[in-house]
């Protein structure tokens, strides 16, 4: 059985635009293991405040490093936001269900995610990079400083589209204003989701409505990240199911929102 | 060195396992050579039909601790004999198999199935879960408590362990009305009721209102319970609350627990129990202790 706790280096740990700080780890042997979809477990602590571990969605996972980007908004981030390079975390991983890889026969690969929720996609177009569908990522954010660079994204090869709320960075409005850039082919195209619950369930609309395939990336609060506790789950048509374990990827069919 | 200890016939290795809701089955993420250490597993509680739980969210972070009130999601019985036990008999660690019943018929039924299935080393009876939306608990009544665990006594294969509440005025009646009833064991303590307000939306930040509070914010008042419960019965004490490391363990032990169970930091250290483990052993060499008896319960009056 291979392991899934480690002790891994800080690399770097910056502030890299508007809100969100990036952080690095040397991962060699954890960084090969990790799929699209998957997450981390860090301990931000050696005590006890924070008590939880925090999760956090892989952004990218190679050359032997780790790369996680998180908004330092509560107590257990804003720790980890003052950790120095040298450091050390213990970090629990890979957890979690991947998503599923688009067969062959998938001309479009879609992405759509809402702020931090874009953090699954780079690692899956990276992933996909020999894949020869078309992928194409629709980002929504608040404003400016929720907005996530595209560079690496566009450089992945994914055509990237921009929504904000406030116009800040391209158009004005919710991703959902973003639809009409997805051709409708059922049987050659992938959507995949993350995000806030209310544009998952936008997007989940969108799919049924033009027979579409997808899957989303579910967010919950977390104790053990390991399918023990059974604290994290949620309700789907398939009964309760653990974000952490059963999750965090789910048949966008399969969810059941509530807003 | 002797570490192994005994609660009716059972004999477990080590005093070292798990609390029942804190340990996962899920066998991708556990070294196997690793929990084959363990002293016992405790899995987590199992009901006579499946149950869905409560509704999200059902955990949240509080000081040093968490409020859970997960509502024993469990596949049932039934299910647990045929898909979960074989797997958890695999590790070869003794099984103490947690089950609740809503009614005594319930717990009874779970009993004889467990009797009829076998491979277990002992059946810690949940009495106490806070989560349920039962006005009174059984182990908060000590008629209650003495009624079910002498039913269950007399048709249990295997040693019963009473599994106690904290939420009581007095838990050593508790625990002395389960062992004149028959009783092999007690074990506490259970998670303490407590609630934890969302500020922003004026909401509890638990679904199911309350939940049980656990962790290392409990761990003095556990410790204490489990010193005055150990002073008073002559059964075994499994003694648990916010056990963190093997200097944590060692004060129940040492207040009088023969047995010690780490639940709540699994989430955070899924290595606690196996550090705890090896922190008692150097703890006993230290003192040049060679049998565990030395320990349990040394506190000096």
């Amino acid at each position: 059985m291979k392991k899934i706790q480690h002790k891994l280096k800080i690399l770097s740990n910056k502030q890299i635009c508007g809100k969100y700080f990036q952080l690095v780890l040397q991962a060699k042997e954890l960084a090969p293991r990790l799929k699209p979809g998957q997450f981390i477990h860090i301990k931000v602590t050696d005590g006890f405040e924070p008590l939880f571990r925090r999760p956090f969605s892989v952004f990218r996972a190679r050359n032997g490093k780790v790369e996680v980007f998180y908004d330092p908004v509560g107590r257990g981030t804003r720790i980890l936001a003052a950790k120095e390079k040298g450091e050390t975390v213990d970090v629990l991983g890979p957890l979690g269900t991947p998503f599923t890889l688009p067969g062959k026969d998938i001309k479009q690969v879609v992405f759509i995610a809402g702020g931090i929720g874009v953090a699954p996609f780079l690692l899956f177009a990276d992933v996909l990079k020999l894949h020869k569908a078309e992928k194409i990522l629709l980002y929504g954010a608040r404003s400016r400083e929720h907005t996530f660079p595209m560079t690496e994204f566009k450089k992945a090869g994914v055509k990237t589209f921009v929504a904000t709320e406030d116009g800040s960075v391209g158009v004005k409005g919710r991703v959902s204003e973003l639809f009409s850039k997805i051709t409708i082919d059922p049987a050659t195209t992938m959507i995949y989701t993350c995000g806030p619950r209310a544009m998952m369930a936008a997007v989940q609309q969108f799919t049924k409505g033009a027979g579409l395939k997808g899957e989303g990336s579910m967010e919950e609060v977390m104790a053990c990240g390991l399918g023990a506790c059974l604290g994290c789950s949620i309700k789907t048509t398939k009964g309760y199911r653990t974000v952490c374990h059963d999750g965090p990827v789910f048949a966008l069919e399969e969810l059941i929102f509530n807003c | 060195m002797n570490i192994s200890v005994k609660i009716g016939n059972a004999v477990f290795p080590n005093p070292v396992t798990v609390a029942s809701g804190t340990f996962g089955h899920s066998e991708d993420f556990y070294d196997l050579e690793e929990v084959r250490k363990l002293g016992a597993i405790l899995p987590k509680t199992v009901t006579r039909y499946a149950q869905e739980g409560n509704p999200p969210p059902r955990i949240c972070e509080t000081p040093a601790g968490m409020i859970n009130a997960i509502g024993i999601e469990n596949p049932g019985i039934d299910v647990f004999i045929a898909e979960k036990l074989p797997r958890l008999q695999k590790t070869g660690v003794p099984l103490i198999v947690s089950v609740l019943g809503h009614i005594p018929e319930e717990f009874a039924e779970c009993v004889e199935k467990l009797n009829a299935a076998g491979g277990i080393a002992a059946i810690e009876l949940n009495l106490s879960c806070p989560n349920l939306q039962k006005k009174v608990l059984v182990a908060q009544d000590p008629e209650a408590t003495a009624a079910l665990v002498s039913r269950l006594k007399k048709i249990s294969q295997y040693p019963l362990i009473a599994k106690l509440s904290p939420n009581v005025t007095d838990i050593s009646a508790i625990a002395l009305a389960a062992e004149a009833a028959g009783a092999d064991a007690v074990s506490l303590v259970n998670t303490f009721t407590a609630m934890a307000i969302d500020v922003g939306k004026r909401r509890s930040r638990i679904g199911n209102f309350t939940g049980g509070l656990s962790g290392p914010a409990i761990r003095p008042i556990a410790v204490r319970m489990v010193w005055e419960v150990a002073q008073k019965v002559k059964v075994p004490v499994i003694g648990m609350g916010g056990i963190t490391t093997a200097d944590d363990a060692l004060e129940f032990l040492i207040a009088g627990a023969t047995m010690v169970a780490v639940g709540t930091y699994n989430f955070v250290n899924p290595r606690a129990p196996l550090e705890v483990l090896e922190g008692i052993k150097a703890y006993m060499k230290a003192n040049k202790m060679t049998d565990i008896k030395e320990l349990i319960g040394s506190v000096q009056r």
